[in-house]
């Protein structure tokens, strides 16, 4: 089953996000930061990633950077509620350097699967 | 004193006589004024060497000839005769004139002429006494122009400046005082003690003791009131002046007018206190938005697990219906402290404003006059036309609100404005040179200047507690700051209110064909409300091709087509020639997978599950919707 890391500071939504990829049968993995996720990047294990922007340590946009950087064919898909600091440009930020998708928090969770199923399609068909 | 010399013969007696005269032809020589004697044929009888040095010649070469000859003819008759003729008359005469003297040039002299009488009875000389005053009249002129410059530095100067007795009586004010406290008449303040002019008159009595005690002081800010009663806010500073034996003689005042200070002041702790408020705020709905992340998870979660159409998945639908309309609290909150990017486009404001004049005209009580004054305009700004109408929308409902009970009028107007009428209004940096003015003015309630300073502020709201979130102006104040532009309002309790919107006029054009680059042909079914004509405006500006449709066959038409066939269909639930059941109909009837927005007014109508069920729904959006909140969901369906 396909691989999915993510990296995530709140605990409840990283928990939520956990049982719902579980409930359709993907592998799981977690960060609770974007140094956590990239120091401990599993590379062959992890298809895609789901990553929230604005986190301790390296934020979400550096995490989008690295990962793409050690692993190319990654998908990325970037969840954000807002800045906390300055504006949430954050979220189109993430587009431009590579994000595959983008989500405002508070989002459908079905959506968001149904956006994982689509990007790991594509990359089997591919 | 020097003592005569004795006299014992005749020899010495006429050397004594020559010596005596040696001295006083040296001391008229010597004078530095030219000094000569002139008969009543005008003819020079007598001169000094001062004169001769002035004019360049031997003395024997003067004596003999005439005033005219000496002076020039024209200015002997033009200037010195009628003086000469007047003091032969038996006058002494002084005047001053400009001469022409060969030795320093033309120069200002004084002159005066004593009649002398040689003969018993009869004048037959003058003695004509001329002295150089040029250098004097210079520095006289100086002094003068001095004393002007400084009149006018004085008077020019917005500054007050009183000079009182040591009790504080003025004596003498200057113009600008008389501006400051608006007395138009000099006299009227003169003999007034200035304590009068004090809001709290002890103060006064306060500061002269300072005075006494320092001499020079600042005060600061003090409140004086003017003539009518009003307060103004002033800084003063005083100067008292003692005499030799340190008995004070007489204070001095500067006073300043500090009322625009204090406003842009005001204004500033104003802007500081919601960047504050925002920043705060922002940080708030960022905790929410993950909290409400989670809520929304596990109930989408539980719904999916729970059977259809039963009691329980029907109160976890109505878990997330809430989490929707909390969701929309933490979008105005971050609009406010702008925490959520605009997608701007051009879009001409006078349009949009007619759009929602129009909209506001449908559903205006009628005891509420709405007048307005929309000329065509070419200016554009870079906004979302979308959030403009709800800007234009909440100030135009808070007018009406606030007239709702007693009626009035609501004027709208929109002009453009150049940089330097703009650059004496606005508080923020100046990015155009050329503004846009919208001005909303009611004559509703009004408010008091401590509630004026707040409205701006998140949650702040006069209505009763469930009408409103007190977040619309918030809103408002982040759109437009996000915009560049400035809101500004000013109100008077039972007068009404007016709010001043300055937007900077955008002269690029560089988003606009970015944006036609990609051009998508977006079916647009709509009821064609000013509402949705604001949306189709901005997707147009945006670069989108929009096709209107009229009735249900026209949609066949258009949707079969395959030249025609657009790339997405945008479905508001306001449209009346085509209800959502037909949609359903032709949609499934003829297989067509084109993807479909549907775009409500709320959460709440999310009841036509017909619609939702249906699949042919791939996104849906409630009202108010943003631009780049439709596009984000164009771009997820197309690519």
């Amino acid at each position: 089953m396909p691989g999915i890391l993510i990296v995530e500071d709140d605990k409840s939504i990283r928990e939520m996000l956990k049982l719902s990829l579980l409930r359709n049968n993907y592998t799981v993995l977690e960060a609770e930061n974007g140094k956590d996720a990239i120091v401990h990047f599993k590379p062959l294990l992890t298809d895609l990633v789901v990553t929230d922007l604005i986190m301790p340590e390296e934020d979400g946009l550096k995490v989008i950077i690295k990962l793409k950087e050690i692993k190319p064919s990654i998908k990325i898909i970037a969840i954000s509620g807002g800045g906390k600091a300055g504006p949430a440009s954050y979220l189109n930020l993430a587009k431009a350097l590579g994000a595959d998708a983008i989500y405002t928090k508070p989002f459908s969770i079905n959506n968001l699967i149904v956006k994982i199923e689509e990007l790991l399609d594509n990359e089997q068909h591919s | 004193m020097k003592r005569k010399p004795e006299i014992t013969d005749g020899n010495d007696f006429l050397k004594y006589l020559t010596k005596e005269k040696d001295i006083s032809d040296q001391i008229i020589n010597h004078s530095r004024s030219m000094i000569s004697i002139v008969n009543r044929d005008y003819i020079y009888e007598k001169v000094n060497s001062t004169f001769c040095n002035a004019h360049q010649l031997v003395l024997d070469t003067i004596l003999g000839k005439s005033l005219g000859d000496i002076w020039g003819h024209d200015t002997f008759q033009n200037v010195i005769k009628r003086n000469v003729d007047l003091c032969f008359s038996g006058k002494t005469v002084k005047y001053e004139a400009l001469f022409d003297t060969p030795k320093s040039g033309k120069r200002h002299f004084e002159v005066v002429f004593r009649p002398l009488s040689v003969e018993p009875g009869k004048i037959t000389h003058l003695l004509a006494e001329t002295f150089d005053i040029n250098d004097l009249k210079k520095s006289k002129q100086a002094v003068k122009e001095k004393e002007e410059e400084l009149r006018k530095f004085e008077t020019n100067l917005p500054i007050g400046f009183l000079r009182c007795d040591p009790k504080g009586k003025i004596l003498n004010a200057n113009k600008a005082f008389l501006g400051i406290t608006e007395c138009h008449d000099e006299k009227s303040i003169n003999n007034v003690n200035l304590r009068s002019f004090y809001l709290q008159e002890q103060l006064f009595d306060i500061q002269i003791d300072q005075l006494k005690d320092c001499h020079s002081m600042n005060f600061g800010r003090v409140s004086l009131k003017n003539c009518s009663g009003k307060e103004i806010p002033c800084r003063i500073s005083g100067f008292l002046a003692v005499n030799k034996s340190g008995a004070p003689t007489s204070i001095d005042f500067a006073v300043e007018d500090c009322s625009r200070e204090l406003m842009l002041e005001n204004r500033l702790l104003q802007a500081q206190k919601l960047e504050t408020i925002g920043a705060l705020a922002g940080g708030i709905a960022h905790d929410f938005n993950n909290i409400l992340a989670t809520i929304s998870g596990y109930s989408e979660m539980l719904h999916d697990d729970l059977p259809k159409n039963s009691d329980l998945s029907d109160k976890v639908s109505k878990i997330q219906g809430a989490v929707k309309k909390a969701q929309s609290i933490t979008n105005q909150i971050l609009t406010f402290s702008r925490q959520i990017e605009q997608e701007k486009v051009l879009t001409n404001v006078s349009e949009v404003l007619k759009e929602t004049i129009g909209f506001v005209r449908s559903s205006i009580p009628s005891n509420v006059e709405l007048k307005s004054r929309i000329p065509k305009m070419k200016a554009n700004v870079l906004a979302d036309p979308t959030q403009l109408f709800r800007v234009f929308l909440n100030l135009m409902t808070n007018a009406i609100q606030a007239m709702e009970e007693h009626g009035g009028l609501l004027s709208v107007n929109i002009s453009t404005v150049e940089r330097e009428f703009v650059l004496h209004e606005l508080n923020r940096a100046i990015v155009a040179d050329e503004y846009v003015l919208l001005t909303f003015k009611d004559t509703g309630e009004g408010m008091d200047p401590s509630l004026m300073g707040r409205i701006f502020e998140p949650f702040f709201t006069t209505r009763d507690v469930g009408k409103g979130t007190g977040l619309g102006l918030s809103v408002i104040h982040g759109i437009i700051t996000e915009m560049e532009g400035e809101i500004l309002v000013s109100s008077k309790r039972k007068e009404g209110s007016v709010f001043n919107v300055y937007l900077p006029v955008s002269k690029n054009y560089s988003d606009l064909k970015a944006a036609t680059v990609c051009r998508k042909k977006i079916l647009f079914i709509t009821g064609n409300k000013y509402e949705s004509r604001i949306l189709s405006l901005a997707l147009e500006s945006a670069g989108y091709e929009l096709i209107y449709i009229s009735d249900e066959r026209n949609f066949v038409n258009i949707i079969t087509d395959t030249k025609e066939r657009p790339d997405l269909v945008i479905y508001m639930n306001d449209s009346r020639q085509i209800k959502p059941e037909d949609l359903v109909k032709i949609f499934s009837g003829l297989k067509i997978l084109t993807p479909c927005v549907l775009i409500t007014d709320s959460i709440e109508e999310l009841s036509d599950e017909k619609l939702l069920n249906s699949g042919i729904i791939k996104q849906h959006l409630t009202k108010p919707v943003s631009l780049k909140e439709i596009r984000n969901a164009i771009q997820e369906l197309i690519r």
